[in-house]
């Protein structure tokens, strides 16, 4: 991804590359100013990135399955604890609507 | 639709916040796996669909009329995905986009789109019409995308197919855009 000033084609393929490995603020970050205008502009790339999308979730989704999801369960449940206690706690309008795990993905990006 | 299903969605659209929360667990035992692979296609990370899952989760338990008078999987899985996952797939990516070109529809675009004609349909379908689209592809071009589906690298597509890696790019991309033509036809005929 360290070309520049790459072709519409090359841009794809790159987005369906960090699509499939899971990166792409990486992809996101490689783009430049150019690049990123003839994204906005090419309805080829559009067109392309719903397939791109497709064959991601069909080749590689299962992956994503957790094999145990009573962890998973508990953890919205503890989400949901903190939403609740948050509302007792502040009335309405001061609450603030962004969550901590919204705030931990963010620190990791 | 499923009947625990069934049960849990009219737990979950409760006004009771406690019986909304406790009719939580039957509803994500029963709707992680299909919710989990649409996010999927996405993001492509799984530690990113579970973090955007655990909060789409308390999102509905906080706010579930929308799901009043769901009457299948795929209409839940449309609205959960309009009115509750789009919303957050907006914010994985906001705060790096403050040092990206890209614009902030754009990015929109990118990572929570519209719902396009294949969006909606079923992981199963899609395996099927993906199978008799490419069925029709030119050997190499199957090649190429079945090497991509495998994980392969371009470098690694190219040592196959005995050619470059800009030639890769290339065959690729026009693959992909006579695979979405085919798939739109297929699916207008279902």
């Amino acid at each position: 991804m360290s070309d520049r000033n790459r072709e519409i084609h090359e841009l794809l393929v790159d987005y369906a590359d960090a699509l499939r490995d899971g990166c792409i603020p990486a992809f996101l970050k490689s783009l430049t100013r150019e690049e990123a205008e003839r994204i906005a502009s090419s309805w080829e790339f559009w067109d392309a990135t719903e397939i791109s999308r497709i064959l991601n979730g069909v080749g590689f989704a299962d992956k994503a399955v957790a094999p145990n999801v009573s962890l998973f369960i508990s953890r919205v449940d503890a989400e949901i604890a903190s939403r609740l206690k948050k509302s007792k706690a502040s009335p309405p309008g001061k609450r603030r609507t962004r969550t901590r795990s919204a705030a931990k993905r963010e620190n990791r990006t | 639709m499923d009947k625990r299903l069934r049960n849990a969605l009219t737990g979950l659209t409760a006004k009771d916040a406690e019986r909304r929360r406790r009719a939580m667990e039957p509803f994500v035992r029963a709707t992680f796996g299909m919710f989990i692979k649409y996010l999927y296609r996405y993001l492509g990370n799984e530690v990113e669909c579970e973090d955007v899952l655990e909060d789409v989760y308390a999102d509905i338990w906080e706010k579930p009329e929308r799901l009043r008078n769901i009457t299948s999987e795929k209409q839940l899985l449309k609205t959960v995905y309009l009115y509750y996952m789009r919303n957050r797939l907006r914010e994985v990516y906001r705060r790096i986009n403050r040092n990206l070109y890209l614009s902030q529809n754009s990015l929109k675009d990118l990572i929570a789109p519209e719902i396009g004609a294949l969006e909606m349909v079923s992981s199963s379908e899609l395996q099927d019409i993906l199978s008799q689209a490419m069925g029709k592809l030119k050997a190499r071009e199957r090649r190429a995308i079945e090497l991509w589906m495998e994980g392969a690298s371009n470098r690694a597509i190219a040592n196959e197919l005995k050619t470059t890696v800009g030639a890769v790019k290339m065959l690729e991309f026009r693959t992909i855009l006579k695979l979405r033509k085919m798939l739109c036809y297929y699916n207008r005929e279902d």
